[in-house]
């Protein structure tokens, strides 16, 4: 299969010192149902902010409020998706803290350190060491500007007996209109991976795909569908996902398509490969896989998550950390000479 | 530790300098920018700079592995990792360019991956049978505060926002780089290549700002601001009496090394 074009991007095993192997993907994040990304708390305005429209002459003067979809808020929903399935394979580990056991957890500040989310987005400030994120990602922007893109909805949840007061007759206080992101609306991400294996790149590809709801109140609205439209390595990054918004605003403005709400996913796709096609001219991007090798590479990607296989191929990406979980588990002279030895190679 | 002391001196009684040429670089925020410079109860402020030690790190001049063990993650290595490099380049902590940067507010909050969850004194707290023991009146451990953020506010340093800052020597620089906590893309430009010149030893003033760190011995500091982050305070504003570096505009003192070399650190 064509993951093998990626070879030299590729590491064979996990290293503790940075290599220099990039590869990114283009993601493109499309709302499927109500959605909201906010910072501020119920209530408050959807993240948003001021850009410049596009890159290029009038559009660069040319002013417009787009939609943010924060780091945050992409990766957090994506490890906990990988997450599940380490859980249900029992290949989170567990921890002693005091006379506790705990089981790996987000947030508890009792990171296991062993687990493959523990390797591969990192934690702090856990017993003692941290470990740093090889998954970078970035600020997504919409290509449309906020004002076309958001609406309102007015939230009343009524008491049992159907009306708006209870037996006592108190009114009641739950009437609210709160802000969405409507259906529909595109967000353009670059995620950069930095030293994975080919194991490791399908784990977090699979996490991507998988993931289908963002932001607030995930369980009931939050919708999300992702697609990777092109898949880069290097040794180098990419131009920032607000550079890419703008270029492909300036490619719609170019071919006379208006930006409107709502997009056609196809016109979108079609100028997102325009603009994504010269990047491997720009310095340190030397590879770009074709629309076929990309094919192969999510088919490969879908195959290891597949019923008959997600399990053994988790748990073989379990197994290939198994070197260093021993170091720390040794004896302490001993694991730092090792340690010493492999920052040497 | 006297080997070292020779290679100061060699440096310091060179009329040459160390470098050539120096570039002024333009660092631009394709997103906000955050560094625990301040935390004030449950905010987070990023001040408006970037410390020199983050950019050496982020332009790829030294590299730190990816996994502290515990030996080594409660110290840092600016020492063993940056000093190596001051025979070859050094780089200014960046400044705003254009006097004043902008920030803006975030509100955070971190959840567990559980279906239940409940927040306590600043703590998520996950063990739903835990409930049952803190309405009888008990306090579980997972209901106790702990000491780590579970929610608060951060000011970064706002998108957009341009900063320069001096790079000398002939070490390369990425055209994107990742600055901060949250591994900030920003884009890298060189503005402007300008020769050094050595200027004697004199009463100077500066526009750049600087490393406390990395000034050279027997320098007299005049007046100055202090922008006091960590790992190493800043000034701005120098007036200072010692030989100079002068590129462009930009005065600076002479021999500014990461660490001072690492001498005057006392190692």
């Amino acid at each position: 299969m064509s993951i093998e074009k990626l070879n030299s991007f590729l590491a064979p095993t996990y290293e503790n010192f940075p290599k220099g192997r990039m590869i990114s993907l283009v993601t493109l994040r499309t709302s499927l149902s109500e959605l909201i990304l906010r910072t501020e708390g119920t209530g408050e305005p959807m993240c948003r902010e001021f850009v410049q429209a596009g890159s290029t002459g009038d559009s660069r003067r040319q002013v417009v409020q787009r939609l943010v979809m924060t780091k945050r808020k992409q990766v957090a929903p994506e490890r906990r998706k990988g997450r599940e399935h380490l859980r249900a394979y029992n290949l989170l580990y567990t921890i002693k803290k005091k006379e506790e056991i705990l089981t790996c957890s987000l947030n508890t500040n009792a990171p296991c350190e062993m687990c493959i989310d523990c390797f591969l987005y990192g934690f702090a400030a856990g017993g003692g060491g941290a470990q740093k994120s090889r998954i970078w990602t970035e600020d997504a922007f919409s290509i449309l500007t906020a004002t076309d893109t958001l609406s309102d909805r007015t939230i009343n949840a009524i008491f049992e007996t159907g009306t708006m007061r209870d037996e006592k007759g108190n009114a009641s206080t739950a009437l609210n209109t709160s802000e969405y992101i409507k259906p529909g609306v595109h967000f353009l991400d670059v995620v950069t991976l930095k030293d994975v294996t080919a194991d490791e790149f399908r784990y977090l590809t699979g996490n991507i795909l998988l993931t289908g709801r963002y932001g607030a109140v995930s369980s009931r609205v939050g919708r999300m569908e992702n697609q990777i439209l092109g898949i880069f390595g290097g040794i180098a990054e990419l131009p920032s996902s607000l550079e890419l918004v703008q270029a492909i605003h300036d490619q719609f403005t170019t071919i006379g398509t208006p930006l409107e709400h709502p997009l056609d996913n196809g016109d979108l796709i079609d100028a997102t490969k325009t603009v994504i096609a010269s990047w491997t001219n720009r310095r340190g991007v030397s590879l770009q896989l074709s629309d076929e090798e990309l094919a192969a590479v999510i088919a490969d990607v879908d195959q290891h998550w597949s019923d008959a296989e997600r399990e053994a191929f988790l748990r073989r990406l379990d197994q290939s950390y198994e070197p260093f979980r021993q170091v720390g588990e040794s004896k302490k002279g001993k694991g730092k000479k090792k340690e010493t030895a492999e920052a040497g190679s | 530790m006297p080997a070292q002391l020779n290679l100061l001196d060699k440096a310091e009684s060179a009329t040459t300098p160390r470098f050539n040429t120096a570039k002024l670089v333009e660092l631009w925020c394709a997103e906000p920018v955050f560094f625990a410079s301040r935390e004030l109860s449950d905010t987070y402020y990023t001040e408006g700079a970037i410390g020199n030690y983050a950019l050496a790190y982020a332009f790829g001049w030294a590299r730190s592995p990816y996994r502290l063990t515990s030996s080594e993650a409660g110290r840092p290595r600016y020492i063993e990792d940056l000093t190596p490099l001051n025979h070859e380049c050094y780089v200014l902590p960046a400044w705003s360019a254009n006097g004043s940067p902008t920030f803006r507010f975030e509100r955070f909050n971190a959840l567990s991956d559980a279906y239940w969850y409940a927040m306590t004194n600043n703590r998520v707290a996950t063990a739903r049978e835990d409930v049952l023991r803190v309405r009888r009146g008990d306090k579980p451990n997972t209901f106790r505060p702990s000491n780590y953020p579970q929610t608060g506010r951060l000011r970064l340093i706002e998108r957009n926002n341009r900063f320069h800052t001096l790079v000398f020597g002939n070490h390369d620089i990425p055209e994107y780089i990742r600055l901060g906590k949250f591994m900030s893309k920003v884009r890298v430009q060189i503005l402007e290549e300008m020769p050094i010149t050595n200027l004697p030893a004199a009463e100077y003033s500066s526009q750049a700002y600087f490393s406390t760190a990395d000034l050279p011995s027997g320098i007299n500091l005049l007046s100055f601001d202090l922008i006091s982050i960590p790992p190493t305070p800043l000034v701005k504003n120098l007036r200072f009496h010692a030989e100079a570096w002068q590129a462009g505009n930009f005065i600076v003192p002479a021999n500014l090394q990461f660490c001072g070399g690492g001498v005057q650190s006392g190692v």
